[in-house]
């Protein structure tokens, strides 16, 4: 396997124990919690010929206490080899990530101005929060 | 004074929300006159409607407005660059159906007149797809919630933007019903999907395209051109986000 192919393995591999361990330390304690973004970058790395890759990720730190854990919550690839026909198409075969959680709801969204959703029609208008957003305004 | 507005045009209400304080009414008029213009040029349901014509034979693809010909080139590039799942000529063979660029591509030129005005805080919000410029002053962005797929009442996500567009598509609206063109039936495995963007137009047929997929869409939109973003909500609940998206989810 080329490089570029094995810093991805590396990334998945890494993702996973990471998000295992803030899971069960959120869940053990109930102490106060701080949590910081940082955003932190790879060096530009050749990968063999093809050119070279940059991977950019977010983590999120949280404090509880005394424990401290880390979750990628972002993957970004500032530069990724593109520059010929045969390294895009490894590009596009490899590099793709999307983030996976579970589907969250949030019933009482409270300060958001507008709601995206599929196509509404003029009659399901009336129902929609949207409406409720509008109505809000005028309390 | 800012102001906001709703009409209802090309079948669907549009909402308008206006924050500078030196919005008014008549910058609120042109935009909807413009889309009124749209609506009379492209609907299918009017029969005078220059698709109408097309459709029918009693208008040449050659005499057809500038305007017209660019929205169909556009419906064009936007098959091949989707493999044909975004294909204006799905519906019925020989006729054209170019309605899911319209909305997106005519929400971004009335944008533009109201940038024409000097506007740059403002929101246009077309039946669940929606431009944002500047932010909700006094706030510096929009929030904007993405409707959870199965509970009409809640939201998956609230992202906060400014200056780019956002379009949903999915199978719990009646009246919305997108077609995988391939097997002509409802795309399976997938609840919805949202695309942000810089260009309503794009955002728009991305995301119908990637919901026609089905369970393998959110894959294909992993490699969306530069500044474009999606979400997919499967079947299964998972959500499979690309990077960029969490990251503007992450700053609300």
């Amino acid at each position: 396997m080329h490089r570029l192919g094995k810093a991805v393995s590396i990334l998945a591999v890494l993702a996973l124990p990471l998000t295992n361990v803030a899971a069960r330390a959120a869940a053990a304690t109930s102490a106060v919690k701080k949590s910081v973004w940082k955003r932190v970058s790879g060096p530009q790395a050749q990968a063999d010929r093809w050119g070279f890759v940059q991977v950019s990720l977010v983590v999120k730190k949280t404090t509880v206490g005394s424990k401290v854990t880390r979750k990628i919550t972002g993957i970004t690839i500032p530069v990724y080899p593109d520059h010929t026909g045969r390294s895009l198409f490894i590009s596009e075969n490899a590099l793709p990530i999307l983030m996976n959680e579970a589907l969250k709801a949030q019933m009482h969204p409270q300060n958001v101005q507008l709601i995206s959703g599929a196509s509404f029609t003029s009659q399901a208008f009336e129902q929609s929060l949207q409406a409720a957003v509008l109505k809000a305004k005028k309390v | 004074m800012s102001c906001t507005r709703v009409e209802h045009v090309m079948g669907m209400p549009i909402v308008v929300d206006v924050r500078d304080v030196q919005g008014h009414d008549g910058h609120v008029d042109a935009l909807f006159a413009w889309l009124r213009v749209v609506d009379a040029t492209f609907s299918t349901y009017r029969e005078d409607s220059d698709i109408s014509l097309l459709n029918r034979g009693e208008l040449a693809r050659d005499d057809l407005e500038p305007e017209v010909r660019v929205v169909l080139d556009r419906c064009e590039r936007l098959r091949l660059e989707t493999g044909g799942y975004f294909d204006a000529s799905a519906a019925e063979p020989g006729r054209v159906d170019p309605s899911g660029l319209v909305k997106g591509w005519s929400i971004e030129r009335g944008a533009r007149i109201l940038d024409g005005f000097g506007l740059s805080n403002y929101a246009i919000n077309a039946a669940g797809d929606i431009v944002v410029r500047g932010g909700a002053l006094p706030d510096r962005r929009w929030r904007v919630g993405i409707r959870h797929p199965l509970l009409p009442d809640a939201v998956s996500a609230v992202l906060e933007l400014t200056d780019l567009a956002v379009a949903t598509s999915g199978a719990y609206e009646r009246g919305d019903h997108v077609l995988d063109p391939f097997t002509r039936r409802p795309p399976s495995g997938v609840l919805s999907v949202t695309v942000v963007g810089p260009d309503l137009g794009q955002a728009d047929a991305y995301a119908t395209a990637a919901f026609a997929m089905g369970r393998k869409g959110a894959h294909w939109t992993a490699r969306l051109p530069s500044g474009y973003e999606a979400m997919t909500v499967l079947e299964d609940r998972t959500v499979l986000s690309t990077p960029g998206f969490e990251s503007l989810a992450d700053a609300a």
